[in-house]
């Protein structure tokens, strides 16, 4: 079929801002959303400070499902699809009786829930454990809360690979409208702050204190934190007959794995990476805009994406910055994040800007990360990138529609 | 859209390590229970269950690098060599770009991520987890990990669909290749028995009225475009016609109407229809009932309803307990079971469905062969 696929709708449920227009006014005016953890207790944590949410009121979002039958997680998912297709203003209706589904990426799904069992299961045991809470522990209703949230009757789709799995999931959710597979699609990602992934990170060594510092010299590693993003896409043709606004088209996608490391990230994959998202999208490098850096804040992965970008971009690589620097990492959510900052970026012709940047690291490649302000010029092609524990590393590319 | 072929594939359950093994003892009616009491320190809903008590990483993959392997990244990466093996492919400089893999699970490994939060609770102080296995605890380690071991560089995805993961997995592998994202997918799903999900199986198990014990396994197929196959001279073990997948809404989200009966029936007409194939040609169903009674009988309907009563039922879970996306993995084991070493079979038509709590279902149509020539190795 070789439809065009173009994004028409945006959900943001971050620390920064809900909905797009929120999200889009923090973006711009560089707003921090760290704040000290209020999801679990952090005594004994050297480090608490991380991108949560505590604004977040399910309850107001979401027009279908009930937030009690679901975890975090599966209501991050949900109200951030909720907020995509209104903002793309389509009828619900028409909907609910197209071939359409959803595809949302996540790195701890519903963990929080089962975290939550196993410390109550130190004083009861599993067997005392609330019952109901332990069928909510598959990742799988991530994508099933957004299918009974929206009425979608088509594929229900969780990807969890880690933290570029937005990537993936919005790289799917293109295919599935590109090849004429569903007509309609939600796609985008999904995490919860959680003990045990703030402590796995903080013994990594890769915890920051106070502020994620991407790309510069001093900088100590992430914040951990948690949202949900999503983006309805469409075909063209679909958006154009029914005056949608179109954000941006979709213009490919390339997923690669390094098979080399679980943790650490691998330069040469990565340019491997790039260089296919590219020959996938049909774009020249020298097109190339902005990138939205996967830009964690930590000592290796912001010396590699560098080093990578760099060399795949022949010394001349665009601006590159970092939305983790304001949001923290949200893990799963974290591509769908970026492509939300990068589509926004697209239409209203700004770059967002790396905060808490002081020095660029004399490591790197001479590269500009956008310091500090968002940077108003116009974008005709914007880079996500998305890499994850287990090599997973993937990349979206897209492009103004005019 | 692009026809998938299976050209091999890998096994790990309570009734068989191997595909010839495994087929033989599903042919036998083998029964994968066992005795678990010393198998875990906590305590466990009940004395039986369908695991692996004998399953050591080290004595299928060696001891280098299977120290700190999490079960359910041993079992996958012990199915993912087989499948490797009994497919003959072979993973070089040419190809490595191009071999990926699409792995099925409910929520990883289940005991990796609780046991990681449980040390936040009880170590001195919180952060005191160990930083080797905290990759176990994310989802993505089973694929990554097989990755590595087997120098898999393509696409590596993990799928979480739980009952219905290698559904979507084949759907998702079946939209990379025909879109030439790879050559090759290692499609399958695994699953590990640990306390957590013997107590999650045993609620829901006592809340629809079912007794079947958790199982565990993992189930590992290789997946390249028929056409190409075909082309090459070679013989697939089984063609995927069709592969459909849809989500069931209630009416009510405050009062859900859980029979899926009539979704998962469309579901599977539109996979005939897909397939090209007449409902009277499908002559053995796979089905992932599991002793629910209201849950079968939703499945049973709208497989009678679409198929009638003459195809053979195969019911895998008897055999292999509830294993989740695992079980699903068994499932099409179990049809591609069928057809291994007996050619009398040769292009019958087959089908698998599934169904996941929260109402997604799926449907799968094959066409089956006896495979290429392995004995004459």
């Amino acid at each position: 079929m070789n439809r065009r696929v173009v994004i028409t709708g945006v959900g943001p449920v971050s620390s920064i801002g809900i909905g797009a227009e929120a999200f889009g006014a923090g973006l711009r005016a560089g707003r921090s959303g760290i704040s000290e953890i209020e999801s679990f207790d952090t005594t004994g944590f050297p480090h608490v400070m991380a991108g949560g949410v505590p604004q977040f009121e399910p309850k107001s979002l979401l027009e279908r499902i009930s937030p009690e039958k679901w975890g975090r997680t599966s209501q991050f998912a949900a109200s951030a699809a909720r907020l995509a297709v209104t903002d793309a203003g389509i009828d619900p209706t028409e909907l609910s009786s197209s071939a359409a589904g959803s595809c949302m990426g996540t790195t701890g799904g519903e963990s929080q829930v089962l975290e939550a069992l196993t410390e109550d299961s130190l004083t009861v045991g599993f067997a005392g454990v609330d019952r109901a809470l332990m069928g909510h522990i598959p990742a799988s209703r991530l994508a099933v809360a957004v299918n009974r949230e929206l009425g979608l009757t088509g594929e229900a789709l969780t990807l969890s690979t880690a933290c570029s799995a937005s990537n993936y999931a919005v790289g799917h959710a293109y295919d599935q409208i590109h090849t004429g597979e569903q007509d309609y699609m939600v796609a985008g990602g999904a995490d919860s702050l959680e003990r045990w992934g703030h402590a796995g990170f903080f013994r990594l060594g890769a915890v920051a204190e106070n502020a994620c510092r991407p790309f510069d010299k001093d900088r100590t590693g992430i914040l951990t934190a948690e949202g949900g993003a999503a983006v309805f896409l469409e075909s063209l043709d679909s958006a154009l007959a029914r005056g949608a606004r179109i954000y941006a088209e979709v213009l490919g996608y390339a997923l690669n794995c390094d098979a080399d490391h679980m943790t650490a990230p691998n330069k040469d994959s990565i340019v491997r990476c790039i260089r296919m998202a590219h020959r996938n999208a049909g774009t020249d490098p020298s097109d190339v805009d902005y990138i939205c850096a996967h830009g964690t804040g930590t000592p290796a992965n912001d010396l590699t994406e560098a080093t990578a970008t760099a060399e795949a971009f022949d010394g001349a690589p665009p601006p590159i910055s970092s939305v983790k620097s304001m949001l923290g990492h949200t893990m799963g959510a974290a591509s769908g994040f970026s492509v939300i900052a990068s589509v926004l970026g697209i239409h209203d012709s700004f770059l967002p800007p790396t905060i808490n940047f002081g020095e660029l690291d004399p490591q790197m490649p001479p590269i500009d990360p956008v310091p500090n302000e968002a940077r108003y010029q116009p974008v005709n092609i914007a880079q996500v990138n998305g890499f994850a524990f287990g090599g997973n590393n993937a990349i979206t590319i897209f492009g103004r529609y005019s | 859209m692009t026809t998938l072929a299976i050209t091999g594939w890998g096994v790990a359950s309570p009734i068989g390590v191997g595909a010839d093994e495994f087929a033989a003892n599903l042919r036998a009616g083998k029964d994968g229970r066992t005795d678990v009491s010393e198998m875990f320190d906590e305590p466990l809903p009940r004395t039986d269950a369908f695991a692996m008590t004998d399953f050591r990483a080290r004595d299928h993959l060696g001891r280098k690098g299977t120290t700190f392997l999490d079960r359910s990244t041993a079992l996958a990466m012990v199915a993912c060599g087989q499948a490797l093996t009994d497919a003959a492919l072979e993973i070089t400089d040419e190809n490595t770009q191009r071999v990926g893999v699409a792995l099925g699970t409910t929520a990883g490994s289940v005991k990796s991520t609780s046991d990681y939060s449980k040390a936040t609770f009880v170590e001195e102080k919180p952060y005191l987890v160990n930083p080797l296995i905290f990759p176990n605890a994310v989802m993505n380690a089973a694929a990554g990990q097989s990755a590595i071991r087997y120098r898999l560089r393509g696409v590596n995805a993990t799928l979480a669909g739980g009952s219905v993961a290698v559904l979507t997995a084949l759907r998702y592998a079946r939209s990379l290749i025909a879109l030439d994202r790879a050559d090759t997918l290692m499609v399958g799903a695994v699953e590990e028995f640990g306390p957590q999900v013997a107590w999650a199986n045993q609620f829901a198990m006592r809340e629809h009225g079912g007794e079947l014990p958790a199982g565990e396994g993992a189930a590992i197929f290789v997946v390249e475009d028929a056409d190409r196959v075909r082309a090459a001279g070679r013989t697939p073990d089984a063609e995927v016609l069709s592969v459909e997948v849809a989500t069931h809404i209630p009416d009510d989200e405050n009062d859900p109407d859980v029979d899926f009966s009539a979704t998962l029936a469309r579901c599977l007409r539109r996979a005939l229809d897909r397939a090209g194939v007449p409902a009277g040609d499908v002559h053995a169903v796979a089905s992932a009932e599991n002793g629910m009674p209201a849950k079968d009988g939703y499945e049973d309907r709208a497989i009678t309803d679409v198929l009638g009563t003459a195809p053979r039922r195969l019911r895998v879970k008897q055999q292999t307990g509830e294993a989740l996306s695992a079980s699903n993995a068994l499932q099409l084991a179990a049809l591609l079971s069928l057809h291994r070493g007996d050619p009398a079979l040769d292009g019958a038509v087959s089908v698998l469905t599934s169904h996941t709590p929260d109402g997604v279902v799926g449907a799968a149509v094959l066409r089956g062969w006896s495979g290429r020539d392995r004995a004459s190795e």
